[in-house]
């Protein structure tokens, strides 16, 4: 193709934001200069408090009252947009310009019909009528693969499901044919196989329509799929851009560096690969050092780093900020010993007798019905059917990983073994205790046994009380050491979790998302648990706070011999860091066995779905592509047989297009010792399956 | 190819309010000589031309230095436009050997493309329209090109084609037309790729009526 | 310079005092909380004032009726010739410094309007906890009872109090608490309900602690900046409350003059002296809206901090 079209749609230069505070003004963004051409696909990744979002905020000039930009310019093909009048631009985001945030009920209204809010888009001042608008939004909404238009537009946005928002949104953004979409982590909220199809689609916009995308994303895996140039931004500058495949096979800047070092590969294990943290935090605006703003926490600066700060240079065929990156080659690179030395996974050389062991384990939430002979009690009970027969052991000192889309039953069934639901049927042990019952059946004994770590940073903490109140409370309670000794057991914890004795007197509101989960795992800690249910722990957090949390889970794992149960939707990170995995759908547990079994094949087929849709942070590697159709049934009628029929695109491998799943429950196959799959495909055919992802040119 | 295949998408437009100097600009800055001026929704008001821009002679001669300044100044797109009743355009899912004809009849330089009764998707130029001439020919990709000419007669295309296909060559683009000043002949234009120009001739010159007269390697 | 050296030396915890100063401060960021603070802060000076000196004995009947203000009276005086303004300050002792106990001459330091709000507040607050926290049957029960009990208008509730337990400091107080705690109930139970769903109320849970150590401990203490902001408004409600029944004349009872049965006393001869309905009258307008403005300045400047 002659490339003459590639003009750029949006060009930011030495954009600097700043917002007024009382007493002074912070600049939230210092240095961001890119470009974006028509129909490319630009993003921007780093830490939160990078600001990625002003960068977009800027653009729109959603600012608010005190934020306004400082220095620089935004382009919007080609016209200044900085200069603009309040108008002018509204008349630019509705026609040019449109935008898809994380949630996507901020740009839906809850009280209006999805047809007629977006219809509205249209005949509000276009003049287009009312049936003409009809007929084009239902074509969108085909566009953007919502099952059945017609009957989704009468709906109101809390009758479809959160990825079903999102594309209502994404439609909506894409009526008026905006010359720019920016999407601020629009599938973040989304589970893996819905962002797998909202990335597809967004890709395929890209290519129609010649949209330029501005992606803002703190995950390297979808910036890899999704983009094809790369801006990595840290502390309001933009540090290193170029296209995806230089920025992944070669990344520059030490920052950059880290970033990757801090994710594990899909495939990666614990007992192999070693996450990296990147030490210390991003420094707050308003507190940034004077020379290069990433010194205090990079290995290689050196005084000239310290003192002068560098420039956003051209390096071959990136740009970069540093001022060596000449000399630094990333493979040479060694952890300093600043870096969390990550423990040495020992395997465990004897076959233990199982800590816990779950037999057809069953969680069902009875469901009020609204009817009149449910009123009174006359109507058919019926359930929601979170766990169904789950069957699984864990031996001491090891991790089983739990993994599954939202609604698959995995929350739940770490809530029954906790003991915060009652569990409806099946038998549990753990350490020899019966734990069907809830909290206040159980012995105080197997209460302080069994501690939870939760998933967001920001509930898990009361923040009435300072953080060694907090972590003193399960040792004065369950009085694991005398009285007098509290507080030098709480400090003990804290320097376990390499925090310092100083944390002691601090409130939750002083402690970055990362210490404050660090915080929560030590409280868990407190009371000397066997075993620790992690739901989600790192989730929320950034990823080198990720790999610093999943480094010490595994210290202190070492160090107590503590068994874990670790739910995770993220799952290379799960495949890091479990000895054996559970993959959850729809309550039942379709695939369970040793973490290297379940990403390999033989596959249950709902786990080849799953590890098709994964975001692997390498531009190249090549990926088979399975998307499941529909979406997850409800739980309180399940589909009948196997509950993954309705969706299982292997069906069609068994005679009679795979009948029998609808009416028979699979049997468990067997391809291994510990290797269990829920499924009628024989193991044979299962075996046949090809691995997912593979590298380019050597297989 | 359609229009939608080669037009613009996006491109920059202005509002009718803008002042003509500003206007003047955004051409100068971006390097295109066209401006769709459009309302709310993108709906075309009027056009906007480099040649719109240059003050009419006469204008000018009966306004003394000053009042250029106060002209200009005052002067929005609005009052230059060509409005778009008169703006001749096009919808994306037209040929462009159509959008190349209504271009070539009106003497004019672009048409913007229409989609739903009004609203500007794209734009569409003679560059564009050139730019799809080269492809067509197979122009960016190095190798062979060829003319080869043949009488007017059903057969003797697929004759080429047999010839080529035998061959297992690839051809990266082609063209054909009435042979100029020889009734009764077509030329084919073809560009070959990975073969060695002599050989091309060789294999092309054995096929029965035809005749290469002219073979280059070209980039 | 010293906020900018402050900031710098982050690593060191601030003292117990100065994170106290800073709390208090975020007030001033808000300029109707800050003149709300103004206004309620004259009332509490005056009457700490009043405690020790008053122009004249507030019950002398030393002057000529009814008049107008002058050097001497510099408010007037009312309709039996006392000095409006001594009035007016020893008015604030009930309101605000005093409770007058009916043993004796035993005095209670806090005055009606405090503990009337303190007692809906802690009433309400038991009442919201066991309403939001356990739900189910309790929950109905409780939220019925204080539905039914909102039903009543609230004069023939004070009525009903007041007709059961006679006059008095301290029964004003019930009926305030009476009154009051349904609202607060419902506040505290709607804040139980959202504070109930965080993590580290699991993570008490499954230490199994007591019901009441996370009700009290757990849920409550998060409450709070809504709860003190609601409280602001109520004491003006009680003062509102008590004019009213000094108004009706069920109110506290003499000797200490009351704002509301000023205005009272001072109706009958309103064509002769309007003022002295105007004074008490704006006395209690002026502490009420000082303490919305200010309990307003708190929730807004509060939801931003907390951000």
């Amino acid at each position: 193709m002659v490339d003459n079209k590639a003009s750029p749609v949006l060009q930011v230069k030495d954009l600097a934001v700043a917002y007024k505070i009382r007493g002074g003004e912070i600049e939230a963004v210092q240095d961001a200069s890119f470009v974006i051409k028509r129909g490319e696909a630009y993003g921007i990744v780093g830490e939160s408090g990078c600001g990625k979002s002003t960068v977009a905020w800027a653009v729109l000039n959603f600012l608010g009252a005190n934020g306004y930009v400082k220095r620089g310019q935004i382009k919007f093909l080609g016209q200044e947009l900085t200069q603009k009048s309040k108008s002018e631009l509204r008349l630019l985001r509705g026609d040019q310009i449109a935008m898809v945030y994380q949630d996507p009920m901020q740009a839906l209204n809850p009280s209006m019909r999805l047809g007629d809010q977006m219809k509205e888009v249209l005949t509000i001042h276009r003049g287009i009528s009312d049936a003409e608008a009809e007929k084009r939004c239902a074509k969108m909404l085909e566009r953007v693969y919502m099952p059945d238009p017609v009957n989704v537009m009468k709906r109101y946005p809390h009758q479809i499901s959160g990825g079903q928002q999102q594309r209502v949104v994404i439609g909506m953004a894409l009526l008026n044919n905006p010359a720019l979409l920016i999407m601020d982590e629009p599938t973040t909220a989304l589970d893996v196989t819905v962002e797998a199809a909202v990335l597809d689609l967004i890709a395929e916009l890209r290519h129609e329509y010649d949209t330029a995308i501005m992606y803002i994303t703190h995950n390297l895996g979808v910036v890899a799929r999704v983009a094809t140039r790369v801006g990595v931004m840290y502390a309001g500058e933009m540090v290193e851009q170029g296209t995806v495949e230089e920025i992944f096979k070669n990344p520059r800047h030490p920052y950059t560096q880290g970033l990757m070092r801090c994710v594990p590969k899909l495939g990666a294990n614990k007992s192999e690969s070693i996450l990296y943290p990147i030490p210390g935090r991003v420094p707050p605006p308003g507190n940034r050092p004077a020379g290069c703003m990433f010194a205090p926490r990079c290995d290689y600066a050196d005084n000239r780093c310290q003192e002068e700060h560098p420039a956003l240079r051209a390096l071959d065929n990136v740009n970069v900020r540093c001022h060596l990156a000449e000399e630094i080659d990333w493979r040479q690179w060694t952890p300093t010993e600043d870096v969390i030395a990550p423990p040495a996974v020992i395997a465990q050389a004897a076959a233990d007798q199982p800590i816990l062991e779950a037999k057809s384990l069953k969680t069902y939430y009875p469901v009020k019905g609204s009817s009149l002979k449910d009123v009174l009690g006359l109507g058919e009970k019926r359930f929601v059917k979170a766990v169904e027969d789950a069957t699984f052991q864990i031996k001491r000192g090891k991790t089983l990983g739990v993994v599954g889309e939202s609604g698959c039953g995995k929350s739940t069934l770490v809530k029954t073994i906790i003991g915060l639901e009652d569990s409806t049927g099946g038998d549990v042990k753990f350490l020899g205790f019966d734990i069907t019952g809830n909290l206040s059946t159980r012995d105080e004994q197997v209460i302080k046994e069994l501690q939870m770590v939760f998933q967001n940073p920001d509930s898990t903490m009361n923040p009435t009380y300072t953080v060694g109140q907090q972590i003193a409370r399960p040792i004065r309670r369950f009085k694991t050491v005398p009285n007098d000794q509290v507080r030098a057991e709480v400090v003990n914890l804290l320097e376990t979790m390499r925090l310092g004795a100083n944390y002691f007197d601090r409130l939750p509101r002083q402690l970055s998302g990362g210490e404050k989960q660090r915080v929560g795992i030590a409280r868990a800690l407190a009371s000397r648990p066997d075993l620790i249910l992690c739901d989600e722990p790192v989730s929320a957090l950034d990823v080198s706070v990720q790999a610093a949390v999943l480094n010490l889970l595994l210290e202190i794992q070492q160090k107590y011999d503590t068994t874990l149960v670790f739910i995770a939707h993220d799952l290379s990170v799960v495949r890091f860091f479990s000895d054996e995995i559970a993959v959850m759908y729809l309550g039942q547990i379709m695939e369970i066995g040793p973490a290297e079994a379940i990403y390999a094949p033989p596959y249950h087929p709902y786990t080849e779905a799953l590890l098709s849709a994964v975001p692997v942070p390498d531009p190249t590697a090549k990926q088979k592509h399975i998307r499941l159709q529909g979406n997850v049934p409800s739980a309180i009628n399940p589909p009948a047989g196997c509950r993954f029929h309705t969706r299982c695109p292997r069906r069609n491998l068994l005679p009679n297009g795979g009948k029998i799943c609808q009416t028979e429950i699979p049997p468990w196959r067997e391809p291994d010792d510990e290797h269990k799959i829920f499924c009628h495909l024989p193991t044979d055919t299962l075996t046949t399956f090809e691995p997912v992802i593979s590298k380019e040119g050597n297989g | 190819m359609l229009v939608k295949d080669c037009m613009t998408r996006h491109p920059i437009i202005v509002p009718a309010t803008m002042p003509v100097v500003k206007a003047q600009q955004i051409m100068a800055d971006n390097k295109i000589r066209h401006l769709p001026v459009a309302g709310d929704g993108k709906r075309l008001l009027g056009l906007v031309t480099r040649q719109r821009l240059s003050l009419k002679t006469d204008t000018l001669g009966s306004l003394n230095l000053w009042d250029i300044t106060r002209h200009l100044s005052n002067m929005t797109v609005k009052n230059v436009m060509l409005p778009s009743t008169k703006v001749q355009t096009i919808t994306p899912e037209r040929t462009i050997e159509r959008a190349a004809r209504i271009m070539a009849d009106h003497k004019i330089g672009c048409l913007p493309v229409m989609e739903n009764g009004g609203v500007v998707t794209g734009i569409i130029t003679e560059i564009d329209l050139l730019n799809a001439f080269q492809e067509m020919l197979g122009l960016p990709v190095e190798g062979v090109r060829v003319t080869v000419r043949m009488p007017n007669r059903p057969g003797e295309f697929s004759k080429l084609m047999t010839a080529l296909g035998d061959q297992n060559w690839g051809v990266m683009g082609i063209g054909t037309y009435p042979s100029p000043k020889a009734d009764g002949f077509y030329d084919a234009v073809l560009k070959i790729r990975l073969v060695a120009a002599a050989r091309v001739e060789d294999i092309l010159n054995q096929i029965p009526d035809q005749e290469v007269i002219d073979i280059r390697n070209v980039a | 310079m010293e906020a900018m050296q402050s900031g710098l030396k982050l690593a060191a915890p601030p003292s117990r005092l100065r994170r106290m100063w800073k709390n208090i401060s975020i007030i001033f960021d808000s300029r109707v909380g800050t003149i709300g603070m103004i206004m309620v802060l004259f009332w509490i000076v005056t009457a700490l004032v009043s405690l020790f000196w008053t122009p004249y004995p507030p019950n002398a009947t030393d002057f000529i009726q009814n008049t107008p203000p002058n050097i001497q009276n510099l408010l007037g005086t009312d309709q039996l010739g006392r000095d409006i303004l001594s009035r007016l300050m020893q008015g604030t002792q009930v309101i605000l410094l005093k409770t007058r106990l009916p043993w004796g001459k035993a005095i209670l330091p806090g005055g009606v309007a405090i503990w009337g709000v303190l007692g809906s507040v802690t009433l309400g607050a038991v009442l919201g906890l066991n309403a939001g926290y356990r739900g189910g049957w309790t929950d109905q029960i409780i939220m019925q009872f204080l539905d039914a009990l909102i039903a009543f208008p609230v004069i023939v509730l004070y009525l009903v109090v007041i007709a059961a337990l006679g006059q008095g400091d301290l029964v004003v107080i019930v009926a305030i608490t009476i009154t009051g705690a349904p609202g607060v109930a419902r506040l505290v139970r709607s804040l139980t309900l959202d504070i109930k769903t965080r993590d580290y109320i699991r993570a008490a849970e499954t230490r199994a602690e007591t019901i009441w150590y996370i009700m009290f401990k757990e849920i409550l203490p998060n409450a709070r900046g809504p709860l003190l902001v609601d409280s602001m408004l109520r004491v003006g409600y009680a003062i509102f409350a008590i004019g009213t029944l000094g108004f009706l004349g069920i109110g506290l009872p003499p000797p200490d003059p009351d704002w509301g049965n000023m205005v009272n006393e001072a109706r009958r001869s309103i064509f002769a002296n309007p003022l002295a309905v105007v004074w008490p009258s704006l006395a209690i307008a002026s502490l009420v809206i000082g303490l919305n403005l200010f309990a307003d300045g708190l929730r807004e400047e509060l939801s931003r901090y907390q951000k």
